[in-house]
């Protein structure tokens, strides 16, 4: 049963909040369990039994199937996780020539400081939208 | 063999008729639909047992604690009465669209 658990456990890690994930862990655990108990009596080992079980499961993909909203939801937070890493990779490119050509030029103002604060709404508001696609 | 991609839409109605010919457990409903449709929908157990918990959670079944042959206990599942009435409004749902396919496809259905 511990190894079962265990498998389900890390099998929803990510997904579902505390309490769908744990309806749904016990829910998995049992139905795995009865399956393993179904092998054993018709003579399969139990070592064999579990695994085969695990194998035959599925994976993270196919528990999300079973609720479209959720998957559309992973996919939307992927969509926006990456945003937040291409911003964030744009702006200290910009930042980098900006800072590149203030020193080679004109080192006595720091002036690629006012662009740094400026282009900073970029990843800023990327990130915001990120954490409300998340709650 | 045909994946779970087309016949998504239909799983809860699937699941419930099962349901409705007799109270089972997780393992025996897959076991149910591999032996009618001999293999031919492939439905892993992972997105099987999860569709189960959301139709609980929807209060479509409910499930109870049955004994099993060597002692042990099983998770078994029954339609609820709002089950039966979902699963009217969908079977009426899969006639029109079954009369629909027919009335486009004509005999090639068949």
């Amino acid at each position: 049963m511990n190894r079962i658990k265990k498998f389900v456990s890390k099998l929803l890690k990510d997904l579902f909040n505390e309490q769908d994930k744990k309806e749904l862990i016990e829910i998995l655990t049992t139905s795995l369990q009865e399956k393993v108990d179904d092998l054993v009596e018709a003579g399969t080992p139990i070592d064999v039994a579990i695994d085969q079980s695990i194998k035959e499961f599925g994976n993270a993909k196919d528990v999300l199937e079973a609720f479209p909203e959720k998957q559309n939801k992973k996919d939307q937070l992927h969509r926006r996780k990456n945003q937040v890493l291409y911003s964030l990779f744009g702006y200290l490119a910009i930042v980098g020539i900006a800072l590149y050509v203030n020193l080679q030029f004109s080192s006595d103002i720091l002036w690629f400081i006012i662009i740094a604060i400026g282009t900073l709404f970029w990843p800023a508001s990327m990130f915001y939208m990120y954490n409300i696609t998340k709650k | 063999m045909i994946n779970s991609d087309v016949i998504r839409g239909h799983i809860d109605t699937i699941i419930i008729k099962l349901l409705l010919d007799k109270d089972m457990y997780g393992y025996e409903i897959a076991g149910e639909i591999k032996s009618r449709t001999q293999n031919k929908f492939d439905i892993k157990e992972a997105t099987l047992y999860s569709v189960v918990q959301r139709l609980e959670q929807r209060e479509l079944i409910s499930s109870y604690t049955g004994e099993k042959t060597h002692g042990g206990k099983r998770r078994y599942y029954r339609v609820t009465p709002l089950g039966r009435a979902y699963y009217k409004e969908t079977l009426n749902e899969w006639k029109l669209l079954r009369e629909i396919m027919r009335a486009m496809l004509g005999d090639d259905v068949e």
